[in-house]
């Protein structure tokens, strides 16, 4: 199976990538290839650089790239804005989704579906057509129609938060979603609901990178290849055995890994 | 001591009334504010001079409401223009105060000025000739809302006068638009009596053009249960002031003020609140907003007044400021004078820049940094626009402020 996903293109290259914010280096030289139909989970203890990366491949203004590539459909995106990035589809779910108060959700999603539909050259939706749309996705996460007249994450749960990410996705249909630790803050039935709307979103066209701690999400999602991050450095790959192995062994069992080649 | 001339040599003293001439003796003895004193010190001194530079005018030119397109419904009056209203229906009436009312209110209001702390109403008294003063009395519900505009004129100084007597019982949505124009300065002038038991949604929207200035001061009094919502909004003026004094007269009153003010280019616009509690159970809950851009400056200066007979007064104070260019200055001074030992009183005031990851969250979204910016000043806007009574208006002015240069 995996050598058939890797007769495509991949969706995206990070090449030999390090980066630093405020002249601290965060990565260094991380390495990893993305191909349709993937799903990547990286791992790793807090601070060892996950969302970081997760970040500067979204376009965090506060992040210097100091050396490599990320290339997405073969293009270098090192240099475009954050906004150019997710118009072209790439999606970043975010740990701790951030609160708007003051903006309505309905409003944030038209908007943003709005960039994205701009891009691909479909016809803008005016509210009306984007109300019937969004409807049809609040399914895929089992949201109520009141959640979208609230203002954006304000007042939500972590779990209503973590879905409205999910709707996002839903709506902008990206090639790449990377979800930073979308299971943390979940309890068992929302965990099953967000993982459940992942694997309806993504497709044999899509890559998917789930950040994570834990494997009771990758019970849910099956990844093709799991990499363990340490200190900035990818030091182990493997395939969804691994996270098993990292669930019983703990962290400490990586410790003596170094960076793979 | 210039302006004092002007007024004089404008009309011969016979054509003064008797408000003007007490204005004009009170002036003399103090012909510019104090810039010491706290009231004036943060004031741009060359800009209030320039206020004082146009020529006196009491003609109105022609005036075309730019102002968003109004409810058939609502009742639209222009000061200084045809304001003849004598409205007498089965659930309100709105009229006129009768001469002898308005100056006797008026000479009770000089009374109690100071001559530092009123002073721009006192300059405002000087100028308004009696056209340009509006007096009504309003009584009963069910009124449909009105809108109240003054505007200046190019090239000259202009002042007009309100005053609003809420009869008992009484609850009205009241919005005031002053409007300024090139090269223009408009002293505007408002006095709010609202007896027992009444109410009123004041919105004070305050919008220039290029190099235009503005002294809008505020009086209101509030007997016992009345309620006062105050929603305003100041922009886009050279040099602006607005002064607002509220006397809940005996306590047990409310009070909900939420106001905002933008500058831009070297624009500095400025918001003084005084609220004193002359009674116990008084209540007021106030949040000021500012937002400083290029090489502007806002000021906003509150007090809140707790003396020993005002216990058991609830009252908070709020400044909000967004600074969104290193060049910009915010001054913001809220405060608090209690004296009364049974009173649940506090203040405060931030000062920030727009959330950078706020903005990160929706550009990762596809949203442009520009239209990101817009929607998170759409929300910091919206909680004082939406207090702006006369809803049908809101989301035009919110639109025009998100597309202001």
């Amino acid at each position: 199976m995996q050598s058939k996903m890797k007769e495509s293109d991949p969706i995206l290259e990070v090449e030999n990538l390090s980066a630093s914010t405020d002249n601290l280096p965060i990565l260094k030289g991380v390495s990893l290839t993305i191909y349709p139909g993937e799903i990547h989970a990286i791992m790793g203890r807090n601070g060892c650089g996950k969302s970081t990366l997760s970040k500067i491949v979204a376009g965090h203004p506060s992040y210097n790239i100091t050396n490599g590539d990320i290339k997405f459909l073969g293009q270098n995106i090192n240099s475009l804005e954050p906004e150019e990035r997710a118009q072209s589809g790439i999606f970043l779910g975010f740990q701790y989704p951030i609160e708007i108060p003051g903006v309505s959700n309905l409003e944030f999603l038209r908007v943003s579906t709005n960039a994205r539909r701009k891009f691909l050259n479909k016809e803008e939706l005016d509210t009306f057509d984007f109300e019937e749309l969004v409807k049809e996705k609040l399914e895929i996460v089992k949201m109520d129609h009141a959640f979208l007249s609230r203002s954006v994450n304000q007042g939500f749960s972590g779990g209503e938060k973590k879905r409205n990410e999910i709707l996002q996705m839903a709506l902008l249909e990206p090639k790449i979603a990377i979800l930073d630790e979308t299971d943390s803050g979940l309890d068992i039935d929302a965990l099953r609901i967000v993982a459940s709307g992942i694997k309806k979103i993504s497709s044999a066209e899509t890559g998917i990178i789930l950040i994570t701690h834990y494997q009771r999400l990758l019970d849910e999602i099956e990844p093709n290849y799991v990499h363990v991050m340490s200190d900035g450095q990818i030091i182990k790959t493997g395939g969804s055995d691994l996270a098993l192995e990292l669930e019983k062994k703990g962290y400490e069992w990586t410790d003596n890994f170094t960076q793979e080649t | 001591m210039e302006i004092i001339e002007q007024i004089k040599t404008s009309k011969s003293i016979d054509n003064q009334t008797e408000i003007q001439k007490i204005c004009l003796h009170k002036l003399q003895s103090s012909p510019l504010p104090n810039p010491k004193s706290e009231l004036w010190r943060l004031s741009n001194k060359s800009k209030f001079l320039n206020f004082l530079d146009y020529s006196i005018n009491e003609k109105d030119p022609k005036f075309d409401a730019p102002y968003p397109n109004t409810s058939k419904s609502n009742i639209r009056l222009i000061i200084g223009e045809n304001c003849q209203i004598n409205l007498i229906e089965k659930n309100y009436s709105i009229q006129h105060l009768s001469e002898d009312a308005l100056v006797k209110y008026i000479k009770e209001q000089i009374s109690c000025f100071d001559q530092n702390e009123n002073w721009s109403d006192l300059l405002n008294l000087s100028l308004s000739c009696t056209k340009n003063i509006l007096g009504l009395k309003i009584s009963g519900s069910k009124i449909p809302p009105i809108e109240i505009f003054s505007h200046a004129s190019s090239n000259a100084l202009n002042a007009k006068t309100l005053v609003i007597f809420l009869e008992k019982n009484c609850d009205i949505d009241l919005l005031q638009v002053n409007l300024g124009k090139d090269n223009s300065s408009l002293s505007q002038s408002t006095f709010f009596c609202l007896e027992e038991n009444s109410s009123v949604n004041h919105g004070v929207v305050s919008y220039g053009e290029n190099k235009s200035n503005l002294l809008n001061s505020l009086n209101v009094i509030q007997q016992k249960n009345s309620e006062y919502n105050l929603g305003s909004l100041h922009f886009k003026f050279n040099y602006a002031r607005f002064e607002i004094s509220i006397k809940q007269s005996e306590g047990n009153a409310k009070t909900n003020i939420k106001g905002m003010q933008i500058t831009k280019k070297d624009e500095q616009i400025s918001t003084y609140t005084k609220i004193d509690f002359r009674g116990p159970n008084g209540f007021l809950d106030q949040i000021n907003k500012s937002l400083a851009d290029d090489k502007s400056h806002a000021i906003f200066e509150g007090s809140i007044i707790v003396p020993k007979i005002a216990q058991k007064t609830d009252a908070s104070q709020l400044s909000r400021n967004l600074l969104l260019s290193n060049l910009a200055q915010i001054d913001t001074k809220p405060q608090l004078e209690i004296i009364a030992d049974d009173v649940k009183c506090k203040h405060g005031a931030t000062i920030s820049q727009l959330n950078e990851e706020e903005l990160f969250y929706m550009r990762t979204r596809g949203i442009t940094l520009t239209e990101a910016s817009k929607l998170q000043l759409s929300s910091y806007f919206q909680e004082i626009i939406s207090f702006i009574p006369v809803s049908k208006d809101r989301w035009d002015l919110l639109d025009k402020l998100l597309n202001e240069n």
